[in-house]
C-alpha cells in the first residue's frame, strides 16, 4: 500500500515539475546545476576526449582519425566556400540585388561558446554551451561549427547556458535546398572551390550546346527541400521534386524560406539518393558537414533574428 | 548522511554521464549510469532508502540534461517496485537481481521517456527509438551495472537477514 501511495506521489510530484519546467519556471535550478557542474564537466569532456581515440581502434588509428577530422575541416572550410559561392552567384543570376538580399550577412556577428555537454538519453541530438541569455543568446538562434556549416539552434537558454537542437536531432527541421548548377560532383570527379568538377579522366568530347557560339544555359533553379533530422539515418533531405536532379556529392544549403535560417548556411553533402515508385517525393541522405558527434567549440550566430523569434511578442 | 552521498554519488554519475560517457556509445548508445546507480541502490540497499534515492536520482539526472524536469523523477520510479519483484529469487544474490532490474528499469524509462517527450510536444519516432536506443540501452545498462553494483554491493550493509531462513543457494555476489 505504502508503494502505490508513494508511486502516486511521485507521478504527481513529476508531473508537476514537468508542467513548471515547460513554462519555464525551472529555469534558474537548471542553470544554477549547470554553473555548479559545467567546469566538472568541462574538465572531464578534456579528460575524457582521448578516449574517443581509444574508442574508435587501435593507437595508430588514433593519429589517422585526426587526420581525418583535420582534412574533414579544411574540406568543411573549402565546401563552405563553395557553396558561399554558389549561393553568391545563384543570387546574381536571379537578380535578388533587385530585393537586396544577396547582401544579408556580411555583419555577421558570432559569438564562440565551449559544448560543456552532450545529451545522453540517445532519443535526442542535443549539446550545451557555456553562453546564455547574458550573453545575448536566445532560443532560436542559429549555431554553426567553428567552420562556419550550420549544426543546429538553441532550444533551451537558460542565464548563462543553453541547449542547442542539433540538425540531426528528430526535432529538426530545416528549409534547404541543393543547388543543382554545380552539385553533380559524383562519379569520381572532384569538388573544387569554384564549384567546378575537375574530371580526373581525359577532356570530354564537346557537345553541340557546349560550343562557345551557343548561349549561355539559364541557370537551373534550386532544388529545395526539408532536411530533417532522424535517429537512424542522420539528416534526410525529404520533399525534394521526384523529377530533381541530384546525386551524391551535392552540397545541401539552407534556402533561408521561412526565415528562421539564413539562407547559404552549408548543411551537409548528399551522400545517396532514394526515389521510390510512386513516391510523390524523393529522399536523400546528408552527411553533415561537421561532425556533429565530437563538437568541441561552437559559434552562436546572434544578430540574425529567426522568424519565429521576430514574430514573439 | 546516507542520501547526501546518494546524491553527490548521483550528480558524479550523471556528470559522466554527459561528459565522458558521449565518447563511449557501443551499439550507438551510452550507458545510463544514474540509472544503473538508481537501480542498484534499490535492490542492494532496499526499499526504504530507495523510495527517497530513486527520485532524487531522477530530479539530478534532469537537472543536468536537455530533458524537462520530472521526466527522469516519472521514468525512474518503475526502479523501486522491480527492485521489489525481483528480489523473489532462487538464489541468494543481489548480483542476477540487479542486472534483470537494470533491463527492466531501463526499457520501462525508454518508453516513458518516449511517451513524456511526445506528451511534451516533442517529436518521437517510435519504431526507431525503440529498436536504436530502447533496446540497445538494456543491453549495455546491463554490460554496465557490475561497476556500480559491485563497490556497492561491497561497501552496503547486508540486507539478507530476513533471507537467512529460506533455502537459498548461497552466492558470493
Amino acid at each position: 500500500m505504502r508503494l502505490i501511495w508513494w508511486l502516486a506521489t511521485v507521478m504527481f510530484v513529476g508531473f508537476v515539475t514537468l508542467l513548471l519546467s515547460e513554462q519555464n519556471a525551472l529555469d534558474p535550478l537548471k542553470n544554477a546545476t549547470l554553473t555548479v557542474s559545467a567546469p566538472v564537466e568541462d574538465t572531464f569532456r578534456d579528460a575524457a576526449s582521448p578516449l574517443s581515440d581509444i574508442y574508435e581502434g587501435i593507437a595508430d588509428r588514433g593519429e589517422l582519425v585526426r587526420d581525418n577530422e583535420r582534412l574533414r575541416d579544411e574540406n568543411e572550410t573549402l565546401k563552405s566556400q563553395v557553396a558561399d559561392q554558389q549561393e553568391k552567384d545563384l543570387l546574381i543570376q536571379q537578380l535578388t540585388d533587385a530585393l537586396q538580399i544577396q547582401s544579408q550577412r556580411p555583419d555577421d556577428q558570432l559569438v564562440v561558446a565551449n559544448v560543456v555537454a552532450e545529451d545522453p538519453s540517445g532519443l535526442k541530438r542535443s549539446i550545451a554551451i557555456d553562453l546564455g541569455q547574458s550573453d545575448g543568446v536566445d532560443e532560436g538562434m542559429v549555431v554553426l561549427s567553428r567552420n562556419g556549416s550550420l549544426i543546429g539552434t538553441v532550444s533551451l537558454a537558460f542565464q548563462d547556458f543553453a541547449w542547442i537542437r542539433l540538425i540531426n536531432d528528430p526535432e529538426s527541421a530545416v528549409n534547404a535546398q541543393v543547388n543543382v548548377s554545380s552539385a553533380q560532383p559524383g562519379d569520381g570527379g572532384v569538388l573544387t572551390p569554384g564549384g567546378q568538377e575537375d574530371e580526373p579522366s581525359a577532356t570530354p568530347a564537346p557537345s553541340p550546346e557546349a560550343s562557345p557560339s551557343a548561349s549561355p544555359a539559364p541557370p537551373p533553379a534550386p532544388v529545395r527541400g526539408v532536411a530533417e533530422g532522424h535517429l537512424r539515418d542522420g539528416i534526410v533531405l525529404d520533399l525534394l521534386p521526384p523529377e530533381s536532379a541530384i546525386g551524391p556529392g551535392a552540397l545541401v544549403v539552407t534556402s533561408g524560406l521561412g526565415g528562421n535560417y539564413p539562407p547559404g548556411l552549408l548543411i551537409g553533402t548528399v551522400t545517396e539518393v532514394e526515389q521510390r515508385p510512386q513516391a510523390p517525393f524523393k529522399k536523400a541522405l546528408v552527411e553533415a558537414a561537421t561532425r556533429l558527434d565530437s563538437l568541441d567549440t561552437v559559434l552562436v550566430l546572434v544578430n540574425f533574428k529567426p522568424a519565429r523569434l521576430e514574430a514573439a511578442p | 548522511v546516507r542520501y547526501a552521498v546518494a546524491a553527490v554519488i548521483a550528480w558524479f554519475l550523471a556528470v559522466l554521464d554527459v561528459s565522458v560517457f558521449p565518447y563511449i556509445h557501443p551499439l550507438g548508445v551510452s550507458p545510463d549510469l544514474v540509472l544503473i546507480f538508481a537501480v542498484s541502490w534499490a535492490v542492494v540497499r532496499g526499499q526504504d532508502e530507495a523510495l527517497v534515492v530513486v527520485p532524487l536520482c531522477g530530479l539530478i539526472q534532469d537537472l543536468l540534461t536537455s530533458d524537462p524536469v520530472g521526466l527522469s523523477i516519472i521514468g525512474l520510479a518503475p526502479a523501486v517496485p522491480i527492485a521489489l519483484a525481483v528480489r523473489m529469487r532462487a538464489i541468494e544474490t543481489d548480483f542476477l537481481p540487479t542486472i534483470a532490474a537494470v533491463m527492466g528499469t531501463s526499457a520501462c524509462y525508454g518508453v516513458i521517456s518516449m511517451a513524456l517527450l511526445g506528451f511534451t510536444g516533442q517529436d518521437v519516432a517510435v519504431f526507431n527509438s525503440l529498436l536504436r536506443v530502447v533496446f540497445p540501452a538494456l543491453i549495455i545498462n546491463a554490460l554496465f551495472t557490475p561497476l556500480i553494483y559491485l563497490p556497492m554491493h561491497w561497501t552496503a550493509p547486508r540486507q539478507t537477514a530476513w533471507l537467512q531462513s529460506s533455502a537459498r543457494l548461497p552466492s558470493s555476489l
